[in-house]
C-alpha cells in the first residue's frame, strides 16, 4: 500500500502539465493531460509563446522561438519552476471505499459542475485492486468556461484574418493534444467528470467572430480533437482491470495509434514554427488520414460503449443476498472480480473478450471497401486477439483455461465436481462443467461445429490431465497467435484430433475400455450364464422372498461369493469388485412403461393382473396385498461402479440401460428357470408319474405338459432371440467399431447406439409389446408356479376320479388349464401380431423373432 | 458353484465310453492325463472344467467319475493307460474276478444290491464333493449284464436317494439287426429298458449298428473297432456338453437343455446325429469339403449321419430337436438355415406341440485344431425311436413264447419267485410305444 502511495504521488506529478504562458496576457488554462501513464506517450509541449494579442494585433508577426517542442516527458522540477502562483495544491486521499464510485460520477465532478466559479482542487483517489493507470484516478480539471480567475482573451474579431489563423492554429494545436485553448474552448455541455461524456468526446466552443473561412476548416480539424480525446478516455477506461485482457490488448493498439497522432501533431506544431507557407489548409490535408484513423476508432468506441450501461446496484440488494454471494464466490474460485462485479453490474454488460473481437471483425468485414480502415482495423483486431488467441491455444493444448476476467468462450463451473459423478444420472460433470458462452463468439470461431471442436478438445484434456495426471498437452509449435489467422481452424482440428486420440488411447489403453464392456457384458447381458445360475441358487431362499423384505446386504455378499468361486470365469475378472446387487422395487414393465409412454400408466400393469388374477393363488395375493408385490428375483438388479474417465463413455444413463436389458434378461431367465422346475417336478413326482387308469387324468397331464413345453420354448426363443441375435451381434459391431472411432464423442454416441438398439430390439422401448410381452411373462410365471405345486392335488384328484368316473375335480384342473392355455395363446397371437406390425414399420429384427414363435401357435 | 454333473460308468462298455469321454474333455479343457493343466497351452478362462472335474490337494483336476464294473478288464486297461493317474481311486469299483455279471441282466442287478453299501457310499461321497449338484450321467450298454443289470439297479437308486437331481443317460442299444453273441439281449434290453423309462429323465439312445455304420462310412473301414466306435460316442457327448462347459448366453444346466428336448416326460429318448466327424475327432476321418450352417444343420437331420438305426414309418416324427452349433456361427445365418429348412419340409414335427428346432451356438474349445469351421450336434427326440424299443419287444416275445434261456434269470432273487418282472417290464415297454404312437398323431392331448 504505501508503494502504491508514492507512486501514486511520482505519477501525478509527472502527469500534471501545466502550460505557463507568462509573457502574454493569455493565462493557460491549466490543463491536465489526465489520463496517461504510459512512457512512450509524446505530448507537444508549450512552454510559452511570445507573440501576444497585443503584437499580433500591432502587425508584428513576430515569432518567439522560445516555443519549445518537447516530444518526452517533463521532468517534474522543471513543472515545478515553471509553475505560477495557480499551482494547485495536490492532495492524494486514500480511498477505501468502492472504486468504481470515484471513477464515475464522483461527487467531486458534480459539485464542480454546479458551482459555476471554482478553482481547480484536483484530488487523487488511489483505488485498490485495479491495475489500471494511476493517472487515470484523478479527477478531470475544471473547464476553462467554469473556472474563475482566467482573463478573457482579446476579441478575435479584432485581428485580422492572418493574425486570426496564427492564433486559431496555434489554438488548435492545444485543442489537438487535449488542452483548451483561448479561442477554442470545450462547450459547457462538457462534463469531463462523466465517463460517458468523455467516450463521447468533447464538444468544442469556438469563439464568435472567427472568419468564416478559418472557422470551417477549424471545425472540421476540432472534430479530429474530439475523437482523440475520446480515444483517450476510452484508453483509460477499459484498461482497467475488470474489461479484461482483450480489451487491455485493443487499449494497447489504440495507444500505438495515439502515439502516431502525438508525433504527427507535433511535426504539425514544428511545421507551423518553422514554415511559413504551413497554413490550416495544409494543417487539414496533412492530417486527414489520422483523422480518418481516429474517427474510425471513435465509432468502434461508440459501439464498444453502447452496450455499457453502468446501473450502479443498490448495495442491500446484493448484500442481503448472502447465500448469492457466497455462490458467486464460489464458482469463480474466490475470484475478487466476484466481489467487484457485485457493486454494479457494469461486468454483466462490457463488451469484453469475444464480444469485442466479433465486434472489430463485424465491423472489419463491413469496411472491408475501404483500404485504410480495413488496414486499421486489421492491425486493432490483430493486436486485440492476441490475448484471446493465446487462452484458446491455453485451452486447446493443454486444457486449461486462464480467465480471470470471464471473457472466455469456455466457462468453467467450478462448483460441479467430478466427486459427484458416481451418483449422476444426468451427466452434469461432462454436460454442463464447461459451457460455450454463446452470446460471445467471435465470429471467426462462432460456428457450431468448431466451437463444439473447441470445447471438447480442451475437456478432452482435460479428463486426461485430471485422471493420473498425465501430461498428455501437445505442445503447438506452430499456433497462430492472432485470431484472423488462416490457421486458425487448422489449428483447432489438429487440437480436437489430438485431444480425441489422447483420451481414447487412455480409454482404450490405460483404462481397458473393452474389458470394462465386456465385464459389463458378463454381467448385465450374462453371456456367461453360469455365475448367475449359481447366484441365483445360493441366493434363491432370499429371492423369492418379496422385494421389500429381502436384504441387500446378504444378496451382496452370496453374490461376492459367487463371483469369487474359483474355478468360474468370473473368479479371474478384474473388475468383480465393482458389481454390486440392488433391488429396484418398480417391476421392470412397469418401469419401462413410464419411461416409454409420456403419461403414466401405472395401471396397465395392475390391469394385466387383475385380468389374470383368477388363480386362486395370486387371488389370495393381490387381496392382501393391492399393491403388486415383487419378488426379490424380479426386483434384482445389478449396479456397476465404473471409475471416472471411463464413467464418461460408461455413464450412469448407460448403465441404466444396462439394467434395462439386464432386467430383461433375468425375468426371461428366472421363468425358463422355473418352467425348468416344473419340468423336473413332472418328470419325477408321483402325482404327475405315477401310471394311472384315469384317461382324463393323463389327458390332463398330457395338455399341461405341453403348455409347459410350449412356455418354454416361448421363452427360449425370447432369450435366445434377444441374445444370440440382437446382443452379440450388436455386440460385435460395438467392438469393431471401437478399434476404428476416432472421436470420444463418437465412442460415447456409439456405445448408447449399441444399447439403444438392444433395447429397442428386445422389443423394450414399444408400449404395445412391452404390455404384450408382460402379460405373457406373467401368464408364464404364474402357470408355473401353480403347475409346481401341483403334483399332490393331483395325486387327490386321482384318487377321487378312480372312485367316481364322474368327479368334477378334473374338470375344475381342466377348465383353469384351458384358461391358462387361452390366455397364453391369446396374447400370444397378439404378440406375433404386434411383431409383425412392427417388424414392417420399424424393426427389421423382429420378423426373425416371429419366425420363431410361430412354432408356438395355432397348437 | 457349478452345476455338477457325476458321471457313472457301469460295465464294459460304460467304461470304453467313459474312458474316451474323460480323453476327449481332457484334450478340450488343456489337461494333461494326469489331470494337470498342460504348461504348453495358453491359460484360457472361458470354460468351466468343475463341472465335470474337481480340484484334489495338488491341484490336478479329477473327474467326478465313477467306474464300476463286475469285471476287471477294462478298468484294469485304464489304470494301465496314462490317463489312470487322473482317476480318484476311491471311485473305481471292479470285480474282482473275471466272471462279471456274465450277460445275465439279473446277476447284474443282483451284484448291485450285494454292493449297494459300497456303491451308495461312493455316490454319496461325490454328491456330497460338490456343491450344488445338478445331476448323473450314467454310461452303459442294455445289452450286456453289468451295464444292464448293474445300470438299472443304479438308476432305481439314484431316483430313490435323490429323487431331485436329474438323470441322464448314454445308453448304447444292441445291434438289432445283427445276430448277437448274447443270446439273452432281448431279455437284458427289455429289463433295462423298463428302469430307464422310470428312472430316467433323458435317454440318448446309441446304436451299435448305427455306430459301426456311421465309424465305417466317416473312417472308411469294413468293420471299425469298438475303440473307434467309442470315440464317436465321446465326441457326441462332449458335444451334448459343451453349453455346459463352455457357458454362453443359454442352456447352462441340464435342465434348461432336457426340458424343451422333452416335453412329455415319458418320452425322454433322444437320438442324436453329428457332423462333420473329421479327423480331428474321430482319427483318419475323412474331410468334409464345406461346412457352412446351413450344410451342418441339413447334415443333422439327414437319417444316415444319426447315430441310432430306426424305422421310419411315414408318420414318425420329431418331437423336438436341439441343434448343438460349436465353432463360428452367424446368428443370421442360423436363422436363415432354419427358415430354408422349414421351407423344403426336412423336418416333420408331432402337430400337437411347438414344433422348432432349438439353437445353442457355442465355442469351440480353444485347445482343439479342427479344420472344419462349424460343426454341429443333433439330439432329438423322434418317434421313430420307438421302432427300436418294437424290435427289442419282438426279439423278447420269440424268445419268451419259448421260454428260452431264462435259467440264469430264475437264479437270482428277483426272478426266484416268478417271471412277472419281465411281464410287468414288457407292459412299460409297450406301453411306450404306444406313448410315442398316439405322439405322431394328433389326438395325443385328446
Amino acid at each position: 500500500m504505501a508503494g502504491q502511495v508514492a507512486e501514486s504521488g511520482t505519477t501525478h506529478r509527472r502527469a500534471e502539465s501545466r502550460e505557463i504562458l507568462s509573457q502574454t496576457d493569455r493565462v493557460n488554462t491549466a490543463t491536465n493531460q489526465h489520463t496517461h501513464t504510459h512512457s512512450h506517450r509524446s505530448r507537444s509541449l508549450k512552454s510559452s509563446i511570445e507573440s501576444s494579442a497585443e503584437a499580433k494585433f500591432s502587425g508584428e508577426r513576430e515569432r518567439i522561438t522560445g516555443r519549445v517542442t518537447s516530444m518526452r516527458h517533463r521532468s517534474p522540477t522543471r513543472t515545478d519552476r515553471h509553475s505560477t502562483q495557480e499551482k494547485p495544491t495536490e492532495k492524494v486521499i486514500l480511498e477505501n471505499e468502492d472504486p468504481r464510485l470515484s471513477n464515475s460520477g464522483s461527487p467531486v465532478g458534480g459539485s464542480l459542475n454546479t458551482s459555476s466559479k471554482t478553482i481547480w482542487n484536483p484530488e487523487v483517489k488511489l483505488v485498490e485492486s485495479t491495475l489500471s493507470s494511476l493517472a487515470s484516478r484523478m479527477m478531470a480539471p475544471p473547464l476553462s468556461a467554469h473556472t474563475a480567475g482566467f482573463s478573457k482573451p482579446s476579441e478575435i474579431s479584432r485581428l485580422s484574418v492572418d493574425a486570426q489563423h496564427a492564433v486559431i492554429m496555434d489554438d488548435l494545436l492545444y485543442v489537438l493534444v487535449g488542452t483548451e485553448g483561448q479561442y477554442i474552448r470545450f462547450h459547457e455541455r462538457y462534463n469531463p467528470s462523466l465517463e460517458s461524456e468523455r467516450l463521447a468526446g468533447p464538444e468544442f466552443r469556438l469563439t464568435k467572430g472567427l472568419d468564416a473561412s478559418l472557422r470551417d476548416i477549424t471545425k472540421t480539424l476540432l472534430k479530429m480533437a474530439t475523437y482523440h480525446l475520446s480515444v483517450e478516455a476510452f484508453v483509460d477506461q477499459q484498461s482497467k482491470r475488470d474489461y479484461g485482457v482483450v480489451n487491455h490488448a485493443l487499449c494497447a493498439a489504440m495507444r500505438t495509434i495515439i502515439k502516431e497522432y502525438l508525433a504527427l501533431v507535433s511535426s504539425m506544431e514544428y511545421r507551423m514554427l518553422t514554415d511559413p507557407s504551413f497554413t490550416l489548409n495544409v494543417f487539414y490535408l496533412e492530417t486527414m488520414p489520422m483523422a480518418k484513423k481516429l474517427m474510425e476508432l471513435n465509432y468502434i468506441i461508440i459501439k464498444l460503449s453502447k452496450k455499457e450501461v453502468v446501473q450502479p446496484d443498490i448495495i442491500e440488494d446484493t448484500s442481503s443476498d448472502f447465500d448469492k454471494i457466497m455462490e458467486t464466490l464460489r464458482a469463480n474460485d474466490g475470484n475478487i472480480n466476484a466481489l467487484n462485479s457485485l457493486g454494479t453490474k457494469t461486468t454483466s454488460v462490457i463488451n469484453k473478450g469475444g464480444d469485442v473481437i466479433k465486434l472489430l471483425t463485424d465491423r472489419l468485414y463491413s469496411v472491408s471497401g475501404d483500404q485504410s480502415a480495413r488496414e486499421l482495423l486489421t492491425f486493432l483486431l490483430r493486436e486485440a486477439s492476441r490475448p484471446y488467441v493465446r487462452m484458446l491455444n491455453l485451452w486447446l493444448h493443454r486444457g486449461v483455461i486462464n480467465d480471470p476476467f470471464n471473457e472466455f468462450l469456455i466457462k468453467e463451473q467450478k462448483a460441479i465436481r467430478r466427486e459427484k459423478l458416481d451418483q449422476d444420472y444426468t451427466d452434469e460433470y461432462w454436460e454442463k462443467r464447461y459451457l460455450i458462452r454463446k452470446e460471445a463468439l467471435p465470429s471467426q470461431i462462432a460456428d457450431d461445429r468448431t466451437c463444439e471442436k473447441i470445447l471438447l478438445a480442451g475437456k478432452f484434456l482435460n479428463v486426461v490431465r485430471e485422471c493420473g495426471g498425465v501430461d498428455v498437452s501437445s505442445e503447438a509449435k506452430d499456433a497462430p497467435e492472432t485470431i484472423d489467422d488462416s490457421r486458425l481452424l487448422a489449428n483447432v482440428d489438429a487440437a480436437y484430433a489430438h485431444a480425441n486420440s489422447c483420451l481414447l488411447k487412455l480409454l482404450i489403453n490405460t483404462h481397458e475400455l473393452s474389458a470394462r464392456l465386456t465385464s459389463l457384458k458378463h454381467y448385465f447381458f450374462l453371456d456367461q450364464a453360469d455365475f448367475f445360475t449359481s447366484f441365483v441358487e445360493v441366493a434363491s431362499h432370499e429371492l423369492r422372498k418379496p422385494a421389500k423384505f429381502v436384504s441387500t446386504s446378504k444378496l451382496q455378499s452370496l453374490l461376492d461369493l459367487t463371483l469369487r468361486q474359483p474355478g468360474s470365469i468370473t473368479a479371474v475378472d478384474p473388475f468383480k469388485e465393482d458389481l454390486t446387487v440392488q433391488l429396484n422395487e418398480v417391476g421392470l414393465t412397469e418401469w419401462l412403461m413410464r419411461i416409454v409412454t409420456v403419461s403414466g400408466l401405472d395401471h396397465t400393469d395392475s390391469a394385466a393382473v387383475r385380468q389374470l388374477s383368477f388363480t386362486p393363488t395370486e387371488d389370495r395375493t393381490n387381496e392382501k396385498d393391492n399393491k403388486k408385490a415383487y419378488q426379490g428375483m424380479q426386483a434384482l438388479q445389478f449396479d456397476f461402479k465404473v471409475p471416472f474417465p471411463l464413467s464418461l463413455v460408461i455413464s450412469r444413463k448407460t448403465i441404466l440401460r444396462y439394467q434395462l436389458l439386464f432386467r430383461h434378461l433375468v425375468a426371461l431367465k428366472h421363468i425358463e428357470q422355473l418352467l425348468g422346475a416344473s419340468w423336473k417336478d413332472q418328470a419325477k413326482s408321483t402325482g404327475w408319474t405315477h401310471k394311472t387308469t384315469s384317461k382324463a387324468l393323463r389327458k390332463y397331464r398330457a395338455r399341461a405338459s405341453n403348455l409347459r413345453a410350449k412356455m418354454l420354448v416361448f421363452i427360449q426363443q425370447v432369450l435366445y432371440f434377444s441374445t444370440t441375435e440382437v446382443m452379440e451381434p450388436n455386440w460385435v459391431a460395438l467392438m469393431n467399431s471401437i478399434d476404428s472411432i476416432e472421436t470420444v464423442d463418437s465412442l460415447m454416441q456409439r456405445h448408447v447406439d449399441f444399447l439403444d438398439t438392444c433395447l429397442k430390439e428386445c422389443m423394450l422401448t414399444n408400449a404395445k409389446l412391452l404390455k404384450i410381452m408382460g402379460k405373457l411373462m406373467a401368464t408364464c410365471r404364474m402357470f408355473s408356479s401353480y403347475i409346481n405345486s401341483l403334483s399332490r392335488t393331483l395325486q387327490a384328484v386321482e384318487a377321487k376320479v378312480l372312485e367316481n368316473e364322474e368327479d368334477e375335480s378334473i374338470s375344475k384342473l381342466q377348465a383353469l388349464l384351458d384358461q391358462y392355455e387361452q390366455n397364453f395363446d391369446h396374447h400370444l397371437k397378439m404378440l406375433m401380431d404386434g411383431l409383425n406390425y412392427y417388424a414392417a414399420t420399424e424393426t427389421v429384427v423382429l420378423l426373425s423373432l416371429c419366425a420363431r414363435l410361430e412354432v408356438c401357435i395355432n397348437i | 458353484m457349478p452345476r455338477e454333473i457325476i458321471t457313472i460308468q457301469a460295465g464294459q462298455c460304460g467304461n470304453q465310453i467313459g474312458a474316451k469321454f474323460w480323453e476327449q474333455l481332457c484334450l478340450e479343457h488343456g489337461l494333461s492325463p494326469d489331470g494337470t493343466l498342460r504348461e504348453d497351452l495358453p491359460v484360457t478362462t472361458a470354460d468351466r472344467k468343475d463341472v465335470f472335474f474337481y480340484q484334489s490337494d495338488d491341484t490336478r483336476y479329477i473327474p467326478r467319475a465313477l467306474l464300476i464294473d463286475l469285471e476287471p478288464r477294462v478298468i484294469s486297461g485304464i489304470l494301465n493307460s496314462p490317463y489312470a493317474r487322473m482317476y480318484n481311486p476311491e471311485n473305481i469299483y471292479s470285480g474282482g474276478d473275471g466272471s462279471g455279471a456274465g450277460n445275465i441282466w439279473a446277476s447284474g442287478y443282483h451284484a448291485g444290491e450285494k454292493l449297494t453299501d459300497e456303491l451308495m457310499d461312493m455316490l454319496d461321497r461325490e454328491a456330497d464333493g460338490s456343491d450344488s449338484l445338478e445331476g448323473f450321467m450314467l454310461m452303459h450298454s442294455i445289452a450286456g449284464g453289468t451295464g444292464s443289470g448293474l445300470g438299472s439297479f443304479l438308476l432305481e437308486r439314484l431316483s430313490d436317494r435323490f429323487p431331485k437331481k436329474v438323470v441322464q443317460t448314454y445308453s448304447v442299444f444292441p445291434a438289432t439287426q445283427q445276430v448277437s453273441e448274447v443270446v439273452v439281449q432281448p431279455y437284458n434290453s427289455l429289463l433295462a429298458l423298463k428302469r430307464l423309462t422310470q428312472h430316467a429323465d433323458a435317454v440318448t439312445v446309441l446304436d451299435n449298428a448305427a455306430l459301426s455304420r456311421l465309424a465305417a462310412d466317416s473312417l472308411r473301414v469294413q468293420s471299425p473297432s469298438f475303440d473307434q466306435t467309442n470315440q464317436l460316442v465321446a465326441t457326441v457327448m462332449s458335444a451334448s456338453t459343451t453349453t455346459l462347459r463352455y457357458p454362453g448366453y443359454m442352456h447352462n444346466d441340464l435342465v434348461s437343455i432336457l426340458a424343451s428336448l422333452v416335453p412329455t416326460p415319458r418320452c425322454h429318448y433322444l437320438m442324436t446325429a453329428y457332423t462333420p466327424f473329421t479327423a480331428d475327432s474321430v482319427d483318419a476321418a475323412k474331410s468334409v469339403r464345406k461346412t457352412t450352417v446351413l450344410d451342418v444343420m441339413r447334415r443333422l437331420l439327414q437319417p444316415k449321419n444319426r447315430m441310432v438305426s430306426t424305422q421310419q414309418s411315414a408318420d414318425s416324427c420329431f418331437i423336438s430337436i436341439l441343434n448343438i452349433i460349436q465353432g463360428e456361427a452367424d446368428p443370421t445365418d442360423v436363422h436363415k438355415s432354419l427358415l430354408r429348412i422349414r421351407e423344403r419340409g426336412l423336418a416333420s414335427f408331432i402337430p400337437w406341440g411347438p414344433a422348432s428346432i432349438q439353437v445353442a451356438l457355442t465355442k469351440k474349445s480353444p485347445y482343439l485344431q479342427s479344420s472344419n469351421r462349424v460343426s454341429g450336434l443333433m439330439l432329438a427326440n423322434h418317434t421313430s425311436i420307438a421302432s427300436l424299443f418294437k424290435r427289442i419287444l419282438d426279439q423278447y416275445d420269440r424268445l419268451r413264447k419259448r421260454n428260452a434261456f431264462l435259467e440264469p434269470y430264475r437264479k437270482q432273487p428277483m426272478f426266484a419267485e416268478g417271471l412277472e418282472e419281465f411281464d410287468d417290464a414288457r407292459e412299460v415297454v409297450a406301453d411306450l410305444i404306444d406313448e410315442y404312437r398316439l405322439a405322431e398323431t394328433a389326438e395325443y392331448l385328446s
